[in-house]
């Protein structure tokens, strides 16, 4: 995996290079150890971001200082602080309202696949509403490299990040009005992403659905479903 | 629901964590950033050496003076940054002693800590001795005739007095008097530095560079240069008394170096410049500070340095005796020392067995050794080579220690082995050099310091070997509690040893 791929959020002057990307990282960071559980090793945590050691060792030691994290009696693992509840607030799911919960629900009986809402805050993808049925194929890696998922190029594209995804994601935005990512995370299925705008046309957030290859490939029947939800759910959530 | 979300809201119980550090008792996180820098400042005493040093450095330097004090400076850094390898993983009283059990074993940790505890304990003496010397030298100022043998015995006691006090009462007593006088006393000896510049005036370029290069007079140059520096890590004997300990205490070690490496330099150009522009020889002066002062009409500054040099020492004794007392501290809570050295004053949650100790021992070495009219100054320069060479041989371990216990706990790097191996190869050098160095001088520190080394080699060889097993568990840290960790929930301490 490059670590650095060209077009992803590390370059570019757009809205995410004002939040400072650090936080970004340390969040993560503190996702994966979330993920692993405690003991977590600090190769373990390198191997699972993908970042190369030094720089995880770096942020870990800062995360410790600041005590989101604590280091186990050995030395050698991690757990999360008791601290990280100060980010709950933060970190706490966005309660979406329950008219918005209403449309979704009848959403998700329509569509055979996983349906998603998150919204854009701060550059940052914001799970809202993740579908119990068909669960996020992975959240963490969504929060770290955006480029990968349908959901993080229709945010990317939108700030004018460039990179290898750009051309296909702004076609597809030309021709469907949707960002897709096909068979790039797991052979046979795909993902794409149906942008929510406020009512000046700022995108908010994203409706997203997963589900096998070919209907993404040919997007045209859940664009049908998905595009009024979007527009259901745009005065609901912004 | 990303994972850690799910975690805060439904948190998994995690029973790897003990309900109470091993080093509980001390006055736990309770002194802030400038506290612990003051600390590591006072434990350098930079106004004293940045007079005093210097000279001694041009006696074997020569026109290598300025760079002898850069390469000394570059040194003390690259020690620091190693030392912090550990400060930034683990809060402890203990310092090098834990760093290095933890690093390199039981054998390793007694050595360090063997080193570090002379380290200490002759700084103190030397420190009691120095602000003796120079309170009786200010007395003189104001009041001929004041000097002589009763007056240092009775401004040792008074010093003894305060330092049992300070050390008694609590840690935030004591770091607050060290930054007081570290502020004052830096603040006039940058004054007088400043002022010196400007007369001298125009930058001097052939006082930085050497006339011709000898490696030989620089390396001695500065290894003495770096005695200056020690005391630098003493902020990490602070481990469990300060706040934000593994970012304050790194932070501090990291600026005392810089701090004293800066006024150190810049000390030695004004003083080599000084006496290039009066036409004099440096190294042949007594007190090169009060002759550039006299020279250029400052006289009165002088009576300032000098007390300001005098509570600086005396802030010396303080800091230095406070890291002694936590070395033993964690020692007698280790169990590798008799179990009451571990105990706390219940009021003042000082560790009063350590001070019960520590105190009498560095007061009570200078106060009898004057009372039977020992020359201040000869035993100042003996004690600070035994002081000095324990300081380095501890930070040679250290630094050896480093990349070992990067590696067991998986975060090595290859930056980091370079620094640490650089450091150790720089110290044990170093301090060969200087023993070298004091020795064809005729210092008698150096065979004392050798003769320390011998029995503390047999003591710990005699100690490993009859119990090796109730070393095992050497090294304890104040580790993270239950509490402080997300779910968590103490584990049983007598169940399971705390080691892994």
């Amino acid at each position: 995996m490059p670590e650095h791929p060209a077009g992803s959020p590390r370059s570019g002057p757009t809205l995410t290079a004002r939040q400072p990307r650090a936080i970004q990282t340390a969040l993560t960071v503190l996702e994966a150890v979330a993920e692993i559980g405690a003991g977590a090793t600090a190769r373990e945590i390198s191997a699972v971001l993908g970042l190369p050691r030094a720089t995880t060792y770096r942020l870990l030691n800062l995360l410790v200082q600041d005590e989101y994290l604590v280091r186990t009696p050995d030395l050698s693992g991690f757990a999360l602080g008791a601290k990280v509840v100060h980010l709950a607030a933060a970190a706490a799911p966005v309660r979406m309202p329950r008219a918005a919960r209403d449309v979704l629900a009848s959403a998700r009986a329509e569509v055979r696949g996983g349906v998603h809402v998150v919204l854009y805050a701060e550059g940052r993808v914001a799970i809202a509403d993740a579908d119990p049925d068909f669960p996020l194929s992975d959240a963490t890696r969504l929060a770290r490299e955006p480029e990968r998922f349908a959901l993080g190029r229709l945010l990317l594209v939108e700030h004018g990040v460039t990179g290898a995804f750009a051309g296909a994601a702004a076609s597809d935005l030309a021709s469907w009005g949707v960002t897709r990512q096909i068979g790039e995370l797991s052979a046979g299925y795909g993902c794409l992403a149906v942008p929510i705008r406020d009512a000046t046309g700022v995108l908010a957030g994203a409706v997203g659905f997963s589900g096998p290859r070919h209907r993404v490939e040919e997007p045209g029947g859940v664009i049908s479903v998905l595009a009024p939800v979007a527009q259901r759910l745009s005065p609901l959530l912004t | 629901m990303t994972a850690l979300a799910r975690a805060i809201s439904r948190p998994e119980p995690v029973h790897e964590f003990a309900g109470r550090s091993p080093l509980e008792g001390l006055d736990r996180r309770s002194v802030g950033f400038a506290d612990v820098l003051a600390q590591s400042v006072a434990a350098v005493a930079p106004s004293a050496a940045a007079t005093t040093v210097i000279l001694l450095v041009a006696g074997v330097s020569g026109t290598a003076t300025v760079p002898a004090v850069v390469l000394a400076a570059l040194i003390a850094l690259i020690v620091a940054r190693t030392v912090n390898q550990f400060a930034r993983r683990m809060v402890t009283s203990g310092s090098l002693y834990t760093y290095a059990a933890r690093g390199l074993g039981p054998a390793a940790g007694l050595a360090t800590g063997a080193a570090i505890l002379v380290g200490y304990a002759f700084i103190s003496v030397f420190a009691l001795l120095g602000g003796a010397h120079y309170f009786s030298i200010v007395l003189e100022r104001v009041w001929v005739g004041a000097g002589g043998a009763a007056t240092t015995v009775a401004l040792l006691v008074i010093e003894a007095v305060i330092l049992a006090v300070v050390l008694v009462r609590g840690i935030r007593l004591s770091t607050r008097i060290a930054f007081v006088v570290e502020l004052a006393s830096v603040l006039i000896i940058v004054v007088l530095l400043i002022v010196l510049l400007v007369q001298i005036g125009s930058f001097d370029l052939g006082a930085i560079v050497p006339t011709e290069l000898s490696p030989s007079a620089l390396a001695a140059g500065a290894v003495l240069a770096l005695t200056a520096f020690v005391g630098f890590e003493s902020a990490a004997t602070l481990g469990v008394e300060a706040r934000a300990p593994l970012r304050n205490i790194p932070r501090a070690i990291v600026w005392t170096v810089i701090v004293a490496g800066g006024l150190y330099v810049v000390a030695a150009y004004t003083q080599v410049a000084g006496f290039r522009a009066l036409g004099l020889d440096l190294s042949a002066s007594s007190s090169p500070v009060n002759t550039l002062a006299t020279a250029n009409g400052l006289d009165a500054w002088g009576v300032l340095v000098d007390v300001g040099i005098a509570a600086s020492f005396l802030a010396c004794a303080i800091a230095s005796t406070t890291a002694l007392t936590r070395v033993l501290f964690a020692m007698g809570r280790d169990g590798v020392a008799p179990v009451w050295l571990g105990r706390v004053h219940a009021r003042y949650r000082t560790p009063i067995g350590a001070v019960a100790v520590a105190v009498p021992l560095v007061a009570v070495i200078p106060v009898v050794f004057a009372a039977f009219g020992g020359g201040v100054w000869g035993a100042m320069e003996t004690v600070i080579v035994i002081s000095a060479a324990g300081y380095i041989a501890a930070y040679a371990v250290v630094c050896v220690a480093a990349p070992v216990f990067l590696r067991r706990i998986g975060e090595l790097t290859v930056a980091a082995t370079v620094v640490a191996l650089a450091s150790a190869a720089a110290l044990v050098g170093g301090l060969v050099t200087y023993l070298v160095v004091e020795g064809s001088a005729g210092n008698p520190g150096v065979w004392i310091s050798l003769a320390i080394a011998v029995v503390a080699a047999g003591a710990i060889a005699w100690r490993v070997r009859r119990g090796a097993r109730s070393l095992d568990g050497i090294g304890s840290y104040d580790e993270p509690v239950a509490s402080e960790v997300l779910g968590g929930v103490a584990r049983d301490r007598e169940a399971e040893p705390h080691r892994a």
